[in-house]
């Protein structure tokens, strides 16, 4: 599986949506992504990743787009799109 | 190993207590932290969660991610195991804190018998309920073997039975329950940790919260709101007091803060009549008690604050519940040293440099305050809790020279 197909599962799986409703999804656009869901959804990315996350990145991942920018930080590239 | 015998308690989660294996693993052992990795995903998923914000917060707690952090902090200083049979007495004031406590005694590898509160939270079932569906998983037999949360009535002769057979005690629910457990004999071997009755604080610096950004004030202003009204201050952790480091800007701070406040519970918070009862009340009994109280701000219903001209030594007696709040203003924390005594736990901050004011606690040889940490998470407990290492207090040391 690419990075982007982990990272988009992560998303859909947590807030049980679908990969087209993901591009420019944001924090709080849909109620399945409040407070409890940003948990659940960084649980989700840490294990499918491996990594931990900061608590000041966890704070700043406000959307689908930003969240991206985020993971380079644990090396983790996302593909472009195809 | 004196066996453990079948008392008159329900059995909430987990086997018979006969049945029970008492022999300890070393602490994060991977069966205990793969349990947890497994509850914290199957609550996160559960749409109690939503409804039930600690249960979340637990299950946040319990990720893999903040599992792997926690056992690299603990270190392997020492060849470490479980010290064997752990019983729980767990709070009725925090419906989540059986589950931590639980987590706790899991984690440093022992066996654990968890006294759960009575029904009356949801969220206790809610937890019980997907420890029990993890318990039938074979992947996890082990933990279940080694677990068991049970229910029973306010008893000293079932209590004084577990107490013979195990090898460490937590006892939440505040002096009067450590003071009664205490007197029971116990296993000669077992370590108690005591949750004794705490009173916490906040600091917040008048320059900090008017020169807060908007988006700054409101982040203070909902941690302020869950350290304090998602538990009504019932926690030992909730403030009670709040005091502003620097009295020039306190009174304009003090307006920037409480009308931000108001705003927010006004649409956040669903105001029991009760309470705004109870409040009026201990503003009476505060008014004939406390010759220090000066003055009285209400805001609606919601808060009230009482001003106080200097500090009493026994504020803590004084404390009052669902939004009600003593102020005090100061310029100099050093006078901290003259209120602070053992019974202080938590001081939550704004504005301040938490490092300093950790070394001037250490300085001052302070008899309280075991924890300093930002506004919003006063009541984030961990396995550093009330001043134990509590992984490293009830797991023991198998030293070799």
């Amino acid at each position: 599986m690419s990075n982007r197909d982990t990272y988009n599962t992560a998303f859909t799986e947590t807030f049980m949506i679908e990969t087209k409703d993901l591009p420019g999804l944001k924090y709080q656009d849909i109620s399945a992504w409040d407070s409890v869901g940003h948990m659940a959804l960084m649980a989700a990315l840490e294990e499918a990743f491996g990594i931990e996350m900061d608590i000041d990145d966890i704070i700043e991942f406000s959307g689908y787009e930003a969240g991206q920018a985020i993971l380079t930080k644990y090396n983790i590239a996302i593909e472009p799109a195809v | 190993m004196k066996p453990v015998p079948d008392l008159p308690v329900t059995l909430r989660v987990g086997g018979r207590l006969s049945d029970i294996t008492r022999q300890p693993l070393p602490p994060y052992a991977p069966e205990a932290t793969a349990f947890l990795a497994a509850l914290s995903k199957q609550l996160l998923a559960l749409p109690e969660a939503r409804q039930f914000p600690d249960i979340a917060a637990f299950a946040y707690w319990c990720r893999p991610a903040s599992l792997a952090r926690l056992q690299r902090e603990f270190g392997a200083a020492h060849a470490r195991l479980g010290r064997g049979l752990a019983l729980h007495i767990a709070p009725a004031n925090v419906p989540v804190n059986f589950a931590f406590s639980f987590a706790f005694g899991v984690l440093a590898g022992n066996a654990n018998i968890v006294r759960i509160p009575d029904a009356g939270h949801p969220q206790v079932d809610v937890i019980c309920d997907r420890i029990a569906a993890l318990f039938d998983d074979p992947a996890h037999r082990r933990i279940a073997a080694m677990n068991r949360l049970i229910r029973y009535p306010r008893s000293d002769s079932i209590t004084a039975t577990l107490s013979q057979l195990c090898q460490a005690r937590l006892i939440w629910g505040g002096d009067e329950t450590v003071s009664r457990l205490r007197a029971l004999p116990v296993h000669p071997r077992c370590v108690d940790i005591a949750f004794a009755d705490r009173y916490s604080f906040c600091v917040l610096d008048s320059q900090a919260v008017l020169g807060a950004s908007d988006t700054v004030l409101a982040a203070l202003v909902k941690g302020f709101y869950d350290d304090v009204f998602l538990l009504d201050q019932n926690a030992c952790s909730s403030p009670h007091l709040v005091l502003w480091h620097g009295t020039g800007q306190a009174e304009a701070a003090q307006g920037r803060f409480w009308s931000a406040m108001t705003d927010y519970l006004e649409k956040n918070y669903d105001l029991a009549p009760v309470h705004a009862v109870d409040k009026f009340v201990h503003l009476c009994a505060t008014a004939i008690a406390l010759p220090q109280a000066r003055a009285t701000r209400r805001h609606d219903n919601f808060v009230y604050r009482v001003r106080l001209d200097s500090l009493p030594a026994d504020i803590e007696r004084h404390r009052g519940r669902n939004g009600f709040f003593y102020e005090h203003a100061v310029d100099d924390l050093s006078c901290l040293g003259e209120i602070v005594e053992e019974r202080y736990q938590t001081l939550t901050t704004f504005g301040i440099d938490r490092a300093t004011l950790v070394q001037s606690i250490i300085a001052q040889g302070l008899s309280g305050i075991d924890r300093v940490v930002p506004v919003g998470k006063a009541l984030d407990i961990g396995v550093i809790w009330d001043g134990y290492d509590l992984i490293g207090e009830l797991s023991r040391i198998v030293h070799t020279a």
